[in-house]
């Protein structure tokens, strides 16, 4: 077996695995802690086309979240438009802020950048609970927003048990993975890189990277409103606290950071390591340890930082290489 | 018009407390060159530390700054020394330690819930302190006196602050680093050390600033977070690095949190907070009073 073959048929072993799951997992418990891990590794991947790639450090992306569970929301309550229209019209809308933030922001240097998004998006948070209308629109405030369960289907991305959640979250995710590598293997991806390593040295050679890291941004708050619209379907409940929230700005920056940021793997592995973490330890200590899987976050994130500063994907993917070296053992030696 | 004067003097009042919450942050920035995101939960500590010290003693709660003061210096210096150098020491060569802002985050989340996990989640207010609800009348206006206090802690540890770093010799050296921490090393100035004090420093303003609020304030494991974004704001507003910035910048927020809602709703002055900091960031990063930094 050569090394490639080896590779497809184990990527196979892990689709069949992922899409067989919620045949043999039937606990709608386990389903929801399935769903809500994907939607991490999904809103962590689409920040890392900024965060990781373009190497700054945004710290505002749940107004992302918020405005595509907002507009979707809206959207469906007051005049009956599909959440899938939804989710792209404020995909749209989140891309125009997303350009509309980073235009002025990129300019800046890094500590200044993380304040502005962290302003910024505080800053959507509290005109969110202020605003009771805005325009025709009812945003009812702090109070949020409920979707009543009636027309379910497929149509309205609305389902009374988990598993069409579970497949939808699922393809979503593959499909912004396959996103991922397609940009980091492309000329946008490589530009991003260098602006984000070396932004003079990338300028001498031509490179416009205020222009990348634009299209990064679009690109990235697009894709996060996208995941907004999936989670207000999820739970049918949307309030200014859950969806834009600092914590969850912080979260999603943190799995990325833990990952390994500007790494495909790193966003699944920071999601798969830390979101059980998580929702265990909120089952089974929630009501003794408040606040225990913040303690272990904020511990694993100071140990990784130090010891592994590019994110635990990297000594994985060497034991990785080194277990495949050992076993499937290549005749020339080539890479 | 009394009102909007009496709410004038209230808004310096506060702000002039903000300042000095914000105060520890633009110390470690000037030297450090790193935003602190811990820091509102190093004022959360000060809190603490001052409440148990008022609570257990029963003294007067700036009395409780003999105590306050050297443990928060002590838990800085070695914050610093311990969880943050490491980092300095391995991104050497980079010119801004993104790394470092994230752990400090890491540090925030710590001690935030290490702080819920052993004292809970109620809010606490010290019971029989000699400040508590005391307003003092001056031509028809009401001045609440913690604030009063607060104010002159304010100013009294900016000063000091200020005159430490300008005249003393450990002051030189902070200076020194904090312009350029190469030609510093090459003078013999000892650049991690340095670090640290600058760091104790701030994280001592900030047990200041824990007895200031004290008698007024409840005590929570999440109240830093509170003043976490608003000290960002005043910083930036005041311009990164300067003392006198700081309290100033803190003074115009509490000027529009306390005049604002004569004009608007309450909560409305908060958006325009923001909006203001994103605009300064726009037009004018180096802050209103800040030198421009090039970093």
């Amino acid at each position: 077996m050569t090394r490639q073959k080896f590779q497809l048929s184990s990527l196979v072993l892990v689709g069949i695995i992922t899409f067989g799951l919620p045949l043999v997992l039937r606990s709608p418990t386990y389903l929801h802690i399935l769903i809500l891990l994907y939607l991490y590794a999904y809103l962590t991947t689409s920040w890392n086309l900024v965060g990781g790639f373009a190497g700054v450090l945004p710290l505002g992306h749940a107004a992302f979240v918020g405005i595509g569970a907002y507009t979707s929301t809206i959207l469906y309550l007051q005049y009956g438009v599909s959440p899938w229209i939804g989710m792209i019209v404020g995909g749209v809308l989140a891309a125009v802020a997303g350009i509309i933030i980073g235009l002025p922001t990129f300019k800046m240097r890094g500590a200044y950048f993380a304040l502005a998004t962290i302003a910024f998006g505080e800053g959507i948070r509290v005109m969110v609970e202020n605003i009771d209308y805005l325009g025709p629109f009812n945003l009812n405030g702090p109070r949020g927003l409920q979707i009543p369960p009636l027309n379910v289907g497929l149509a309205n991305l609305m389902f009374t048990n988990k598993e069409p959640y579970y497949y939808i979250i699922l393809i979503m995710l593959v499909a912004v993975l396959a996103l991922t590598y397609s940009i980091s293997r492309s000329k946008l991806g490589y530009y991003l890189n260098a602006g984000g390593e070396e932004p003079e040295a990338a300028m001498s050679l031509g490179v416009n990277v205020a222009r990348c890291k634009l299209i990064a941004m679009a690109m990235s708050s697009f894709l996060t409103a996208l995941a907004g619209a999936f989670y207000a379907q999820l739970t049918l409940f949307i309030h200014p606290k859950s969806v834009i929230s600092l914590d969850l700005s912080f979260e999603i920056a943190f799995i990325a950071l833990i990952g390994g940021r500007g790494s495909i793997a790193g966003p699944i592995l920071g999601a798969l390591l830390l979101r059980p973490v998580s929702d265990f330890s909120r089952i089974y200590f929630g009501a003794t340890l408040p606040g225990l899987h913040l303690i272990i976050f904020g511990t694993v994130l100071i140990l990784v930082m130090i010891f592994q500063p590019r994110g635990l994907q990297e000594p994985l993917t060497r034991v990785y290489h080194r277990m495949l070296d050992r076993l499937i053992p290549e005749p020339d030696g080539k890479e | 018009m009394i009102y909007i004067l009496e709410d004038l003097i209230n808004g310096i009042l506060v702000g002039s407390i903000y300042g000095l919450t914000a105060l520890g942050l633009t110390i470690i920035f000037g030297v450090l060159k790193v935003i602190n995101f811990a820091h509102g939960s190093l004022l959360m500590v000060g809190m603490y530390v001052a409440y148990w010290a008022v609570t257990l003693s029963g003294f007067h709660p700036y009395l409780t700054l003999i105590l306050v003061v050297p443990v928060m210096y002590l838990f800085g210096y070695y914050l610093q020394d311990i969880v943050i150098k490491p980092i300095f020491k391995a991104e050497r060569e980079v010119r801004e330690p993104i790394t470092v802002i994230i752990v400090t985050t890491g540090v925030w989340y710590i001690l935030d819930n290490l702080t819920l996990l052993v004292f809970g989640p109620q809010y606490r207010s010290i019971q029989d302190n000699p400040l508590r609800g005391k307003m003092l009348e001056i031509g028809g206006m009401l001045v609440s006196v913690p604030k009063l206090w607060g104010f002159f802690a304010a100013i009294i540890t900016a000063a000091s602050v200020y005159w430490f770093l300008q005249k003393t010799r450990t002051g030189r050296a902070i200076r020194a680093t904090s312009l350029d921490r190469d030609a510093a090393s090459l003078m013999g100035i000892k650049q991690y050390k340095v670090y640290n004090i600058a760091f104790g420093i701030g994280t001592a303003t900030a047990g200041i600033a824990g007895v200031t609020l004290v008698p007024f304030y409840n005590v929570f494991p999440t109240v830093g977070v509170l003043f976490d974004i608003k000290g960002f704001i005043i910083v930036v507003l005041g311009g990164l690095g300067s003392i006198g910035g700081a309290i100033l910048g803190g003074i115009i927020i509490g000027v529009i949190e306390s005049v604002g809602p004569q004009f608007m709703t309450a909560t409305w002055t908060e958006a325009i907070v923001y909006g203001l900091f994103l605009l300064v960031l726009f037009v004018k990063p180096s802050g209103l009073f800040g030198v421009k930094y090039e970093w």
